[in-house]
Formats: C-alpha cells, structure tokens, sequence
C-alpha cells in the first residue's frame, strides 16, 4: 500500500468572504474576525433572514483578462477563475501543449440554475402554475438567450477553467451539497494515485446569495436569523447557534506527484495524504446524532494517509453553527479521538466565512495546507456559551501556534456524503516505514 | 507493476423510451424499434424540434416504488432509483445481506460503494417559485416575506443533484465511499469508471453505479435547438444527412463488485470492467476539435488500461449522437485508433435518444447485454454513411460481435471524452 504515489499541494488560490487572495483570506481567519453582514448584492430586505458573508469588492475584470470567457462566467465561476489563477502562478507550474494530457480537474459545482433576474423575468412573462406554458415561453426573453443556457450547465465552470488553463487529461465537476468541495480535492488525489495524470486544479465554487439559494435555505430554517447581530451569528459548537451563515467563494489547490514536485524544486506545502468518503444513508439534512457517518469517513482517511488519531493536531470542523450538524459532528471527534479527544485542537472557519457550501471544502482544504505550513491554527470565532454535546478543545480567541504533523478537514453534505481528507507536514514520517 | 484487480458486474438495471430492462431495450433495438416520437408531455404543434423518447405510460409511485418519496424527489431522481432497484435485486444483495450477522451486515454497507452520474439542476427544479413571482410581481422584498407561505419547504431538498445517491443509499443501507458526478453526458460513464476504480483500489468490495438524467422539458429542449444541436426529425448518426441529436430519458445502473466478493457471494457474474480512459479538448463548452484528438486519447488511454491490443475489441458503441460536428470527429478518432480493420461499430441513441448524464451509464449496461448474445445492433436510421469517413464500419443491419469485448465511448460538454472496455462474463 506504501508504494503508491504521494500527493503534494504545491499552489493555493482563495477568493472568500475573508478576503479575495490567499493572503488576505490567511489574515482574516488568524484575527478570529467575523464577515457576516447584511447582504448587499440584492435586496434581502423581505427575508427572514438578510445577513450572509459575501465576497467584497471583486472586480472579474481586474483579475481575469478575458473578456470572452467571462461573458460565459455567473458569479461563482468569476470566483473560480480568479481562485484557479492564484493557484497556478503560486504553484510555479501550468500544463503546457507537452504536459496537457497529463493534467487533470476536479471540481465540486455548486448548484446550477437560472439567475434571479432570468427566473423573475421567465416567471413574469411564462410562469404557468408551477410550470411553465410552453408557448409563451418560446417568445420569452429568458428562453431565446443562450447565455442562460451556457452559465447553468453543470459543467460550465469546469469549461471555463479548462480552456484557460490548457487542461487535456480527466476532467469531472462533482456536487454532493456541502460536501462537494472536499470529494473533488479527493477526487483528484486518487486520479493521481492511480497514474490517470501527474497533476490536477481541483477545488471548488459556489455562490448561493442569491434570492434563490438564501430562499432555499430559508424555507428549510437552516440559516442563523440573526440579522441584527451578523458579525456573531456563525457561532459553530456554541450552545446558543442557530444556523449557519451563507457564504460564497471559491477555493483551488494544483497537486502533483510527489516526485513531479521534488523534481522541480517545489515549494510543498503540505501532503494530501488520505480521503475517507463515506455515506450516512440516514436523513437528507442529518447525519445520525452518534455520528455515524462521520466516524467512518474521519477513520478511513487516516488509515488511507497512514496516521492514527495520535498523529492528529488540528481538525478542520465542518462546524456550520447549525444544532444538529455540530453534535453530530462533536459525537464523531469523540469517537474517532477517543481520550484524546481533549488534545486535538478544533475550528470551524466557517465561524468567520460563512458557508460556502459546495465550495466549503476546497476552502477549508487550502486553509489545512496553510496550518501545516505556518504551524498556526486558525480561530473558531464566536464561541462563548459552552455546549455539552459539543466539548472540544477549540481555538479560540487568538490565532494559535502549534506545530501541525496531520490535519483533517471534514466536509458533512446535505445527501449524506461526508469527505475527510487528512493531510501531512510534508517532513512527518510517523507510521511509515 | 501489480494486476489490478478485477472488477466484475452482478446486476445491472435500465430504464428508457424503448423499455424497463435491458433485455428488452436490446430486443427493440434489434427490432429496429425507436421510441423517438413526438413529444407528448407538452402541446409541441408549434415546438420547432418536437421529437424526443419519452418514457411511455411514466407513473412516478410505480416507479419509484414508495409513494410518500415522491414529495421528496424530482422525475430524475424516480427513474435513478427504479434502475438501481433493479441492479441490487438482480445481484441478490439485500437478500444476502440480510443472511449476515450483525456485525457483518454492517461491515458489508460500509464496505458498499454508490456513484451516481446525475443531470444535476434542471429548469423545472425552479418553476416550484412561479406562483410566488407572478403574485409579487417579481419584486424582491415581497417574493422574501411571502416565502415561506407561498413556496414549498422542501425545495431546496427536492432539487438536490444529489438526490439519488442520498436515497438510493437509504433504501438500501449504503454506507461506503461515495461520489455524485455533474459532468453533463460524461457522467454516466465516470460514475461507472470511478466505481470500478474504488473497488480496484481496495477502498470498496462492491458498488453501485447509476447514470440517471431526463432532459426533456420544454426550456431545455429549446436552448439545445438554440445551440444549433437538435435534430428535425431523426437521430441518424454517421449519415451524411445528419442534423442533430434529440434526447431521451432514463437511467442505467450496475452492480460493480471485486472478483473476490463475487465468488465469496456465489452472485452470478454478468461480465468485467477491463479500463478506463479519459481527455478533455478544452476547446471550451460547446466547441469540439475536428480531429478528433480527444476521443482518440481517451480509446487509446482506455486500450493501454485495459491491458488489450486493439484487435481484441469485438464492438464499439460509439457516442453517436447525431450531430455533425460530433460524429464526424468521433469517427475520425475510431478509425485512426483501430485502423483499417476496426471492428462493427455502432451506437444506440438513434432509439433511445441523447439520456445527456445518463447515456454513458445505460450504454454501457446496453453494451454488456449485446455482448452476452454476441450481437452489434444495426443503426436503422443510416441510408448513407457520410464520405468522409466512409470506411467506419457501420451499419443499417445487426452483425456478430468480433470477441466478448466492448468498447463504449462517452462525450461531454466541456470537451470532455471517456472511454469504457468491458467484456461479458
């Protein structure tokens, strides 16, 4: 089992709600400081819940010099672009017409649709019922333009970033809800293992503040209603949650072989090391309050990498603030952690960022490579009111240093999907020969 | 180098235009039976590409075989479990499990894979908001205070692409590692690719493996005849006259299971999984190379996998869905892969229609029931095969399959290409 290929993260690429680069998203999560606030990008004003953490002050043209592609490109797929570029210039490589068939993509794709304006005006013009008359539809507005059609497909995103990047070899957009962005990360480890290609962009995008997604959301009581308080209405493992904060962003990684690293003298920031990828099959929103489900994903991916929960300093929590996911989820760290449940020190980002649902676990992905490297573990901001079901040794307050050997990410979907990836300090040794 | 492991296939189930299980979509198509016809769900008298094949006498409860899910899923998603029911039965799984201890039985879900290639969002997903638009007038602040009274709770839930692998997962106790694909009409296929290559990796013993998809609503069907890729009257690929491709619906399913747990189950092995291969153009999303650089890379990918020579191969289902661009590009691929002597290929959407995500996973189930009776399935449709390539070996009529190997190919929007070989049991 140990002679197969190791996987480096060599290259980052953050657009999120703590900042639109990898640097500044870095500096936000070490300051505990939260981005919930009042959503700006359309008028929420009627909804029970109006606050959400949005990407600010992103300009797609100031990043992306490709009128063309972007006319082909929603909101999420800006962020992707822009996220996957960070990822490439900081990686130091980029397929090339020889290396192009040895690269692949991976990406977890948010849920694809039509955009408020398109949907109102289709609604207005077409809307029949819960239907749509097919008659008036074909003289709608909505139903001649081809930029509809183009931006809701699936595999647009995966589209746009293949052809600007040159990438030849496989390529897959997955969406397991919440979990989608840590399936493609493990996605593309395994293509890479297996010897499918030598190196892969994979990560994720999302942007659901919007009056169809929020709504979505609203309708189900998932979102925290505190719109008077948005900077402390994430508020993952504290007892008061009351729902997670919507975010929106995107997150790239570029892996590669171990060897197609070292060989080129790579700056590696840490080993994706392990996938554990398993199925609750118990309800839609939930994973069983015992954490099953999660137990097993956590388990599988340090025996995949190799480690034990000994090896274990940080757990990157899915933490969505909401209460059943973070019992279910702190049930699942006892289990696995056992004793040593107390040592291992635990956050949830999302306490700052929000949730970026399909995108969340690529983000969280990038934020384990970058714990590893700087040996310093982000905050779970706004954690006061201790929770019984939910006793961990979280960060908070301050940033906090610590030397990382392994850290876990979970990502816990809406399906029942649960991803953890484990990752390694690219010097850690432990349990192999 | 190691042998991989082998991937064998203990169930399979299908569902489309042409029938409700894979004997009887290949009886159809030896029959020379399409079920492209006009559509029926909607008044198409004045649709200007009014064909597709529709599931006949479609009745979701049947279907889907338990009523009250029906307030939680989307056509889609009933269709996707109807195959994989029918998969799972064929390979005895819930009936052995059940003769497991306790602690086996649940080592045996955890140790089952689900991969589902699904058509993600469709349009209708976001009528269920129309009454609630028209009566706010499309404005924003009373379309949000009027929500929760004028639109159903459950929406969000009943449109998740994922739906199929959250429920397929709960009827039947599965618990292993997992993967939803929306990689337009790749997806099927990967779904099938990424199961068998869980269980070659150790990480699974067994798997189910769906394509499911049905694109024929009114919005959908008019942007791809907006983008130029529908058909007037009849899906005729490799034919000179060839206008388009016209979409069906419908779901394939496998059960995938390592060699070792097959024989340990004493299940019945319909046939293998020998490889896989995969290229993407990158030409962006419509855009299709003329050489056919990205079908070739993903056959010759797929031979090399596979361990075979390309003379092993007895028949090809090619994508073949009809377009100009498409199959003229596909077809340059098969014959510069295979040469002068490649062996009969055909494809079957001329009958089924284009299942988008589905296609690659009922084609490969399809694939797997031409190969045990020894058969390629003519494609009626064609009059006269387009000159420039008119050395492809295609043809009107059935003609005998050259081995027990297949090769399916599957192509996607985004440039995507994948191939399949698989050989009967």
């Amino acid at each position: 089992m140990t002679a197969r290929r190791r996987v480096a993260i060599t290259g980052l690429g953050l657009v999120t709600p703590a900042g639109n680069d990898v640097a500044s998203t870095w500096a936000t999560l070490q300051s505990g400081r939260s981005m919930g606030g009042p959503i700006t990008i359309f008028d929420a004003s009627g909804f029970s819940t109006r606050i959400a953490a949005e990407v600010k002050n992103f300009d797609p043209r100031a990043v992306i010099d490709d009128r063309r592609l972007l006319k082909y490109a929603n909101r999420s797929h800006a962020f992707a672009l822009a996220a996957a570029d960070q990822a490439f210039a900081d990686a130091g490589v980029r397929p090339t017409p020889a290396t192009s068939p040895r690269w692949g993509l991976a990406v977890g794709t948010g849920m694809m649709g039509m955009g408020w304006p398109e949907l109102s005006s289709l609604g207005l013009a077409a809307g029949d019922g819960e239907d749509v008359d097919p008659e008036r539809l074909l003289a709608s507005d909505t139903g001649r333009d081809p930029m509809v059609f183009c931006r809701a497909q699936n595999a647009a995103g995966l589209a746009l970033l293949g052809r600007r990047h040159g990438i030849g070899g496989y390529a897959t957009s997955v969406h397991t809800a919440c979990a989608s962005g840590g399936q493609a990360i493990g996605t593309a480890m395994k293509l890479i293992r297996r010897g499918t290609v030598d190196c892969a962009l994979a990560g994720g995008f999302d942007s659901m503040v919007n009056p169809v997604g929020l709504a979505g959301f609203c309708l189900l009581g998932a979102v925290s209603p505190d719109n008077d308080d948005p900077t402390h209405a994430s508020r993952p493992f504290d007892a008061t949650r009351n729902g997670f904060v919507l975010g929106e962003g995107a997150g790239f990684v570029v892996l590669e072989a171990w060897e197609h690293a070292l060989a080129r003298g790579a700056r590696i920031y840490a080993e994706l090391a392990g996938d554990g990828n398993s199925l609750s099959s118990y309800r839609i929103t939930d994973s069983h309050p015992s954490g099953d489900g999660p137990i097993q994903a956590m388990r599988w991916a340090l025996a995949d990498a190799d480690a034990t929960p000994d090896d274990v300093d940080y757990v990157n929590a899915h933490g969505t603030s909401t209460p059943m996911n973070d019992r279910s989820e702190s049930a699942a760290i006892h289990v696995v952690f056992g004793d040593g449940a107390g040592r291992v020190s635990v956050s949830s980002t999302k306490s700052m960022m929000g949730h970026l649902i399909a995108a969340a676990g690529a983000v969280e992905a990038a934020i384990c490579a970058l714990s590893i490297h700087h040996g310093v573990l982000p905050v779970n901001a706004n954690y006061v009111n201790p929770d019984p079901d939910c006793e961990l040794n979280l960060v908070t307050g301050q940033a906090r240093p610590h030397a990382v050997r392994v850290a876990l990410s979970n990502s816990l979907g809406f399906g029942g999907s649960n991803s953890c990836l484990a990752f390694r300090h690219p010097e850690f040794d432990g349990g192999r020969a | 180098m190691t042998a991989k492991p082998a991937v064998v296939v203990t169930g399979s189930g299908a569902i489309c235009g042409s029938g409700r299980s894979p004997a009887a979509i290949v009886d159809a198509l030896l029959e020379g039976r399409s079920a492209l016809a006009p559509i029926a769900t909607w008044d198409v008298a004045h649709w200007p590409r009014p064909i597709a094949a529709e599931i006949a006498d479609y009745n979701a409860a049947v279907l889907a075989g338990d009523r009250k899910l029906l307030k939680l899923i989307r056509r889609t998603d009933v269709v996707g479990l109807y195959a994989a029911g029918e998969a799972v039965a064929e390979a005895g799984f819930v009936v052995y499990r059940g003769g497991l201890d306790e602690a086996a039985a649940a080592r045996f879900s955890e140790r089952t894979g689900l991969y589902v290639g699904s058509g993600g969002g469709t349009y209708q997903n976001q009528y269920d908001y129309f009454p609630l638009i028209r009566e706010t007038g499309g404005e924003l602040p009373g379309f949000g205070s009027e929500l929760v009274s004028g639109v159903n709770p459950m929406w969000l839930l009943k449109s998740l692409p994922n739906n199929v692998l959250c429920h397929v997962g709960i009827r039947f106790g599965i618990k292993g590692p997992n993967a939803c694909i929306t990689n337009h009409s790749v997806s099927g296929m990967l779904a099938i690719v990424e199961g068998a290559a869980g269980i070659a990796n150790g990480e699974a013993d067994r798997a189910v493996a769906i394509g499911h998809d049905t694109p024929i609503e009114p919005q959908n069907v008019l942007y791809y005849h907006g983008a130029g890729l529908l058909a007037r009257e009849m899906l005729r690929p490799f034919d000179e006259s060839r206008d388009g491709s016209l979409m069906g619906e419908g779901a394939g399913a496998l059960m995938l299971e390592s060699d070792a747990s097959a024989r340990a189950r004493g299940a019945a092995v319909l046939g293998r999984v020998l490889g896989a291969g995969h290229a993407t153009e990158s030409e962006g999303l419509l855009a299709i190379r003329e050489d056919g650089d990205g079908p070739a890379r993903a056959m010759r990918a797929a031979l090399a996998d596979a361990g075979i020579d390309r003379g092993d191969v007895g028949m090809i289902v090619a994508h073949g869905n009809g377009t100009p661009a498409s199959d003229a590009s596909e077809a340059l691929a098969i014959l510069d892969v295979f040469g002068a002597n490649a062996p009969p290929v055909t494809g079957f959407k001329w009958a089924i229609g284009h299942l988008i995500a589905a296609a690659g996973a009922i084609e490969t189930v399809l694939a797997f029931e031409a190969l045990r009776r020894g058969v390629v399935p003519g494609i009626p449709t064609l009059e006269r095969i387009d000159p420039a390539f008119a050395a492809l070996p295609v043809s009107r009529t059935a003609a005998r399959s050259r081995s027990d190997i297949a090769l399916v190919l599957s192509r996607g929007f985004g440039g995507t290409d994948a191939a399949l070989v698989v050989r009967a049991a």
